[in-house]
C-alpha cells in the first residue's frame, strides 16, 4: 500500500537517507521504485493475470505490483483485519455482496473524480453500475454473471416439449416441468425431475426479480417482502409440492451444481459461472442449452429486472497513490485480459472481449452464450444490502436467514407465510444492528 | 556471651545481604529464559482475553469504527430467538455427546484393558479417528449420511427400514453431528481411561472373584469407584469439548438445516469471521466462557459425592 518513499517518510528517515545519498553519491534509482499492492481471493487467478500484471509493470517503469491471493474464506478475514489496522492494499478484489458495507465503512475510494467521460466507453454499463453505491463509484467490474435457465435438450426432445423461449409463461414452465418428470420404475422416486430448486439466492431470487418482486426497501434499510416476491416463491414451492422438483433433503449429499449435469433434473436456474462445471460434467452425455428465466405474471416494465452481480476491483482509501491504483484497475478490467482469462460463463466487463468468438465458446455447449450478453443489456437489480450474507443466508452462514427458511418450505416442513415472517423478523434485526 | 550477640546479629545481617545478589543471580537467568514465553503469553493470550472482554461491550465490525454499546450485545443475545435456539442446540448437543462419549470410551477401555496382544492393535484403531484430519473423516461421514446415495440408508433399505435425510432433517442433523463427534473423540478418552484402569490393583478383582462376584458386580463395585478420578477428568474434558464443537459442524452440516445444528462455537465463528460482528461474537464467547466455568465449578462441587480420593 505504500511506496518506499512513503515508508521512509513514515519513519522520518527520508532526510537522513537523502543526506547519506548525497554523501555517497548514490541511491536515486532505488528511491523512485514504487510498489503497488493488490489482493484477490482466487490463487488460481494470479497465474491467469500474471501476463497482464507484467504488461502493466512494463508500461510503468519503476512500478512493481505485489500480488497476494488466498481463498475467499481467508481473504475476507484478512482484508478486514488489514482495514482495522489501516493497512489495506492499494487495490483489492471486491464482491457485489460486500461492496455496500465496505463503502459505508469508508474503506473504498470514490473513483468518480478519476473516471473521465470516455473511461466508461467499452464497458457493460449495467455492470459498472453495480459498483456505484449512492452515487459514488467505489468499485469497478472485472467480470459479471447472471442467472440463467439451464435446460436438457435431450430430455426435452424425449418428452416432446418445445425448448424454453422468451415468450414462456410460468404455466408453460410448470407444464414442461411436469412432462419432464420421469419415474421409469414407478417406485415413487423419479429418476429425472423436471426442475431443481432450493433456498439458495441464485435459485430463487431470479424468479422473484423477474416477477417484479423485492425483498428489501428501496434504500436497503429493511426487509419488506413484496407480494410479487411472495407469489414467485409460492410458485416455486408448488413445483416441489406437486412432485416436479425434488425436496432438497432428498438430494442431500449431492453437490447442488451437479444435479443438472448428472441428469437428475432437466431444468435448473443458477449463475452463468456454472457453465464451466456443467460443460465438464456433461461432456457429450446429453445436449443442453441456456435460456432466460421466464418473466412472471406480476411483472411490469418498471419492476421487472434481471439479476446480476459482478466481481470487481476497488481502490482503497489507505492508498497513497490513487492515480496509479486507478490506472491499474483500468488496465486489469479493460482489453488487456483475453477471453481465455475468464472462466466459462463469467462475462468480461469489457464488452469487446465478451463478444469474441472465443468467449462465446463456439463449438461447445451451450451454443447460445449471446443470451447472457443480452441479459447484460437489460435493467439489472442485485438486491444486495449491508449484511446481505447474514439475512439472506450465504456461504458459511448459508444454513440460516432466508435460505434456511425457504429450505424448510421446500422440504414441506413450514408454510411459506411462516417462513417469510421469520426471515423478515431476523433480517430486520440484522439490518437494525 | 551477650557481647557476642550483636556481632552474631551483624554477621547474620551481612550474610543476608550477601545472599541477595546470590538470589538475583539465581533468578535472573531463569527470568531471562522464561521471558520469551511470558511475553508471548501476555501478548497473545492475556491481552486478547482482556481485549475480547472489552470488545464485548462494543459494536465493532472489524473494518469499521468501534462504538461503545454497554450491555446491548448481552441483552440482544438473551432476547434473540436465534441465539436462544443456538443455546438450546448447544445444551442438546452436550446432553447427547457427554454421556455418549463417556459410556463408549469406558466400554472400549474396559474391553481393551485385558492385556491381550490384539488389544494394542484395537487401541490404535480406535485412537486413529482422533488424530485423522477432521475434514477428511467428515467428508466420509457425509457420504455415509447422504440421503439417496448414502451407505446408512442403503443398509437400512436392505433390512426393510425407511431411510432418513440425516443431515437435512432438523430432528436428525444435530444427533448426526453428535454421533460423528463421539466416534472421533472416544479413542482419546479411551486412552486416558485405560491409564486409569491400569492403576487399579488386580488383587481387588481376585478377591472379588473368590467371593463369587460376577463381572458386572466387579465392574460396578471395583472398576467404577476406583476409576472415578479418571472419569472425573474425562467428564470435565468432554463437557468443555461439547461446547466447542466447530470443525465437524462446519464440514458436515454447515449448521443447518435452518440452524438446527448450529451450536455456540459455530455461531461465534459465523458472527466473528463471516459477518465480522466482533463485539457481538466476543459477548457470545464470554457467555460461553461463563457457562463452561459454571458447569466446571458444579462438577468440582459434585466431585465430593462420587469421586474416590
Amino acid at each position: 500500500m505504500t511506496t518506499k518513499r512513503s515508508a521512509l517518510r513514515a519513519f522520518g528517515l527520508k532526510p537522513a537517507l537523502c543526506a547519506f545519498g548525497m554523501f555517497a553519491g548514490a541511491m536515486p534509482a532505488a528511491a523512485q521504485d514504487t510498489t503497488l499492492t493488490y489482493m484477490l481471493w482466487s490463487p488460481e487467478q494470479v497465474e491467469i493475470e500474471a501476463p497482464a500484471i507484467a504488461a502493466f509493470e512494463s508500461a510503468h517503469p519503476g512500478v512493481t505490483v505485489k500480488v497476494q491471493a488466498m481463498p475467499p474464506a481467508d481473504y475476507w478475514p484478512r482484508v478486514s483485519a488489514q482495514a482495522a489496522s489501516g493497512d489495506l492494499p492499494d487495490v483489492m478484489a471486491m464482491s457485489s455482496g460486500f461492496v455496500q458495507e465496505w463503502a459505508a465503512a469508508g474503506n473504498l475510494l470514490d473513483l468518480s473524480p478519476y473516471i473521465g467521460d470516455s473511461a466508461l466507453d467499452g464497458y457493460f454499463t449495467s455492470a459498472v453500475n453495480i459498483g456505484n453505491i449512492g452515487g459514488a463509484q467505489v468499485a469497478f467490474p472485472q467480470n459479471w454473471v447472471a442467472p440463467v435457465l439451464y435446460y436438457n435438450r435431450t430430455a426435452f426432445d424425449a418428452a416432446g416439449v418445445g425448448y424454453p423461449n422468451a415468450t414462456w409463461t410460468w404455466e408453460d414452465f410448470r407444464a414442461a416441468a411436469e412432462a419432464l418428470t420421469v419415474d421409469e420404475n414407478a417406485d415413487g422416486t423419479p429418476e429425472q425431475y423436471g426442475y431443481w430448486v432450493y433456498g439458495r439466492y441464485a435459485h430463487t431470487d431470479p424468479w422473484v426479480f423477474r416477477n417484479g418482486g423485492r425483498y428489501v426497501t428501496a434504500d436497503g434499510s429493511a426487509l419488506d417482502i413484496t407480494q410479487p416476491a411472495v407469489n414467485a416463491l409460492a410458485f416455486l414451492a408448488s413445483l416441489v409440492d406437486d412432485g416436479f422438483a425434488p425436496r432438497p433433503q432428498e438430494l442431500e449429499g449431492v453437490r447442488q451444481q451437479d444435479v443438472f449435469g448428472m441428469g437428475m433434473a432437466a431444468m435448473w436456474v443458477d449463475g452463468s459461472w456454472n457453465i464451466d462445471n456443467t460443460r465438464k460434467l456433461v461432456g457429450d452425455t446429453f445436449e443442453w442449452g441456456i435460456a432466460q428465466v421466464p418473466m412472471g405474471p406480476d411483472a411490469t416494465p418498471e419492476t421487472a429486472a434481471a439479476y446480476a452481480w459482478a466481481d470487481m476491483l476497488a481502490v482503497t482509501t489507505d492508498t497513497e497513490q490513487a492515480d496509479l491504483a486507478w490506472a491499474f484497475v483500468q488496465h486489469m478490467t479493460g482489453p488487456t485480459l483475453s477471453a481465455a482469462d475468464f472462466t466459462a460463463g463469467k462475462v468480461p466487463a469489457w464488452t469487446a472481449t465478451a463478444e469474441t468468438e472465443q468467449w462465446l465458446g463456439r463449438g461447445q455447449q451451450p451454443d447460445n452464450m449471446e443470451l447472457i450478453l443480452e441479459i447484460g443489456e437489460q435493467p439489472l437489480y442485485t438486491g444486495f444490502t449491508r449484511n446481505w450474507s447474514d439475512w439472506r443466508g450465504y456461504a458459511a452462514a448459508g444454513s440460516g436467514g432466508l435460505n434456511g427458511e425457504l429450505d424448510e418450505v421446500f422440504n414441506g416442513r413450514k408454510p411459506l407465510s411462516d417462513a417469510l415472517a421469520a426471515a423478515t423478523a431476523y433480517g430486520n434485526d440484522v439490518l437494525s444492528r | 556471651m551477650p557481647q557476642h550477640a550483636p556481632r552474631t546479629g551483624a554477621r547474620a545481617s551481612q550474610s543476608r545481604l550477601a545472599q541477595r545478589p546470590a538470589r538475583w543471580k539465581h533468578w535472573l537467568p531463569a527470568l531471562l529464559f522464561l521471558s520469551p514465553a511470558i511475553v508471548g503469553l501476555v501478548l497473545f493470550r492475556l491481552v486478547p482475553i482482556v481485549w475480547a472482554f472489552v470488545l464485548s461491550f462494543t459494536d465493532w465490525r472489524i473494518f469499521d469504527d468501534i462504538v461503545w454499546v454497554g450491555f446491548d450485545n448481552y441483552i440482544h443475545i438473551l432476547s434473540s430467538p436465534v441465539a436462544r435456539q443456538v443455546l438450546g442446540n448447544t445444551l442438546w448437543f452436550t446432553a447427547m455427546y457427554v454421556p455418549g462419549v463417556v459410556v463408549l470410551s469406558v466400554s472400549l477401555a474396559v474391553v481393551l484393558n485385558n492385556g491381550l496382544r490384539s488389544s494394542a492393535f484395537f487401541r490404535g484403531a480406535f485412537f486413529l479417528p482422533y488424530i485423522t484430519a477432521t475434514v477428511a473423516i467428515t467428508l466420509a461421514w457425509r457420504w455415509i449420511f447422504s440421503t439417496r446415495f448414502g451407505l446408512l440408508n442403503h443398509l437400512l433399505d436392505m433390512v426393510g427400514l425407511q431411510g432418513q435425510a440425516w443431515l437435512a432433517d432438523p430432528a436428525w442433523a444435530l444427533p448426526a453431528v453428535a454421533i460423528v463427534s463421539i466416534w472421533k473423540d472416544a479413542g482419546f478418552y479411551m486412552i486416558l481411561l485405560i491409564a486409569g484402569l491400569q492403576t487399579i490393583d488386580p488383587g481387588y478383582y481376585e478377591a472379588a472373584r473368590i467371593d463369587g462376584a460376577r463381572p458386572f458386580r466387579r465392574f460396578y463395585a471395583i472398576t467404577l469407584p476406583l476409576l472415578s478420578r479418571s472419569l472425573f477428568f474425562v467428564l470435565i474434558l468432554a463437557l468443555i469439548r461439547s461446547t466447542q464443537t466447530f470443525e465437524i459442524t462446519y464440514a458436515l452440516t454447515n449448521g443447518g438445516p435452518n440452524r438446527a445444528s448450529t451450536t455456540l462455537a459455530f455461531y461465534i465463528y459465523q458472527n466473528a469471521f463471516v459477518h465480522f460482528e466482533m463485539g457481538y461474537a466476543a459477548a457470545l464467547a464470554y457467555l460461553l466462557c461463563f457457562a463452561i466455568g459454571l458447569v466446571t465449578l458444579l462438577n468440582f462441587w459434585l466431585r465430593k459425592r462420587w469421586v474416590h480420593e
